[in-house]
């Protein structure tokens, strides 16, 4: 048997998160286990070789947003696993100064994250219209459908390269639009498209300020890009030691 | 470079709860993000990476700028769709900045976006409302979909 990680609290979190059902294929309630004097472990125990499902991802999820909802939490990533209590306890222990300060860190924040795609039809067109020489290529390989693949190519690597500097440009301008309301940001990878993913830590009474402010985002750029936006969440983006 | 494919998710999805309701959008949260402990192990997540690497293939490829020229192939070049650009919407444009870039024509409906969003500034601290307003907003009908 080994000890799964979900999260990391002070010691007097109230952490009322037995009821919830745990990760693995025979969940066993999160319990709380006191790692040193001010901090304590959020853990449940896993038998055998844990495979990742979709239902333990949102175990894991949903166990720490009920610990947020009540107390500074720093969330685990997700598959975290120890030997035994007594390693957990040990190794937070040992590192109680880090942990304590980005709890404190947190403390009263949640996470919110924005990730923004172009409508592609849109965004190409605007990089037409405002564009003579990629007009000019575009209308001449659309008379002349004859022309080689590699000429299609290298007209398709022209508008690549616009389309980027287009992304660039569009993501300053949402981050500068979003920055204000928040008091970090981390940016994350580019998933699925989305060429701004951002993380933002939002001090909690301002999270339905910070989501009237993406639904402004949205309404103003729905031409040209669709803005979604996740959140409340743990904190997951604001973990790492400053 | 990737680019914005036909995804099934939709602003509607926005609304639901944080947490269950698009668990893919916050896939790469839970799994590369948070806190690590490095005396400790991972588990296999042989399945789910795979789902996010997926996601995160960057098309830098023959095949992508194929399918962007097609792509542009298809506009209407005569109905050039309205150039407001992401930061003229934001609000940029009140610096200027649309009259330098020679929009011609185009600059109206700038102007037109910059407004509404100098007036939804305006009545920030009014806005209560946390579900969208519909599409009503939509101030031109876009070529797409």
């Amino acid at each position: 048997m080994s000890t799964y990680l979900y999260g990391i609290t002070f010691a007097d979190h109230p952490a009322e998160v037995g009821d919830l059902r745990g990760i693995g294929p025979s969940p066993a309630p999160a319990r709380v286990l006191p790692a040193g004097d001010e901090l304590s472990a959020v853990v449940g125990d896993v038998e055998g070789e844990l495979r990742a499902k979709r239902r333990d991802l949102l175990a894991h999820q949903e166990i720490l947003r009920a610990l947020c909802d009540s107390g500074p939490t720093l969330p685990m990533r997700f598959g975290i696993v120890a030997d035994d209590d007594t390693a957990v306890a040990h190794e937070i222990a040992a590192k109680a100064e880090v942990y304590t300060a980005v709890l404190r860190r947190v403390s009263g924040h949640v996470e919110m994250n924005v990730k923004v795609s172009h409508r592609e039809e849109a965004v190409l067109g605007q990089i037409l219209a405002g564009d003579e020489e990629i007009r000019n290529l575009a209308a001449g390989l659309r008379e002349d459908a004859g022309r080689g693949e590699a000429e299609q190519v290298r007209f398709g690597e022209l508008v690549a390269g616009r389309l980027e500097e287009r992304e660039a440009e569009d993501a300053d301008a949402v981050l500068g639009y979003l920055l204000p309301l928040a008091s970090e940001h981390s940016p994350g990878p580019r998933v699925d498209g989305c060429f701004f993913n951002c993380s933002f830590l939002v001090p909690k009474e301002k999270t339905a300020e910070f989501q009237d402010a993406v639904q402004r985002l949205r309404a103003l750029v729905e031409e040209v890009a669709e803005v979604r936006v996740q959140g409340p969440l743990p904190p997951y983006s604001f973990t790492e030691d400053q | 470079m990737t680019m914005a494919t036909g995804r099934s998710s939709s602003g509607s999805q926005l609304q639901r709860g944080p947490g269950t309701g698009n668990l893919y959008d916050i896939l790469e949260l839970i799994l590369d993000k948070g806190l690590v402990i490095d005396a400790f192990v991972r588990v296999s997540l042989v399945g789910i990476e795979l789902l996010t690497v997926d996601a995160r293939i960057v098309v830098a490829s023959v095949d992508t700028y194929l399918r962007f020229a097609q792509a542009c192939n298809r506009l209407d070049l005569t109905r050039a769709s309205s150039a407001t650009t992401l930061p003229d919407l934001l609000g940029e444009v009140t610096e200027k900045g649309a009259k330098g870039k020679s929009k011609g024509a185009l600059t109206g409906a700038v102007e037109t976006f910059a407004e509404q969003f100098q007036k939804s500034s305006d009545k920030d601290g009014e806005e209560a409302e946390e579900r969208p307003r519909g599409r009503s907003r939509r101030s031109s009908a876009r070529s797409s979909e």
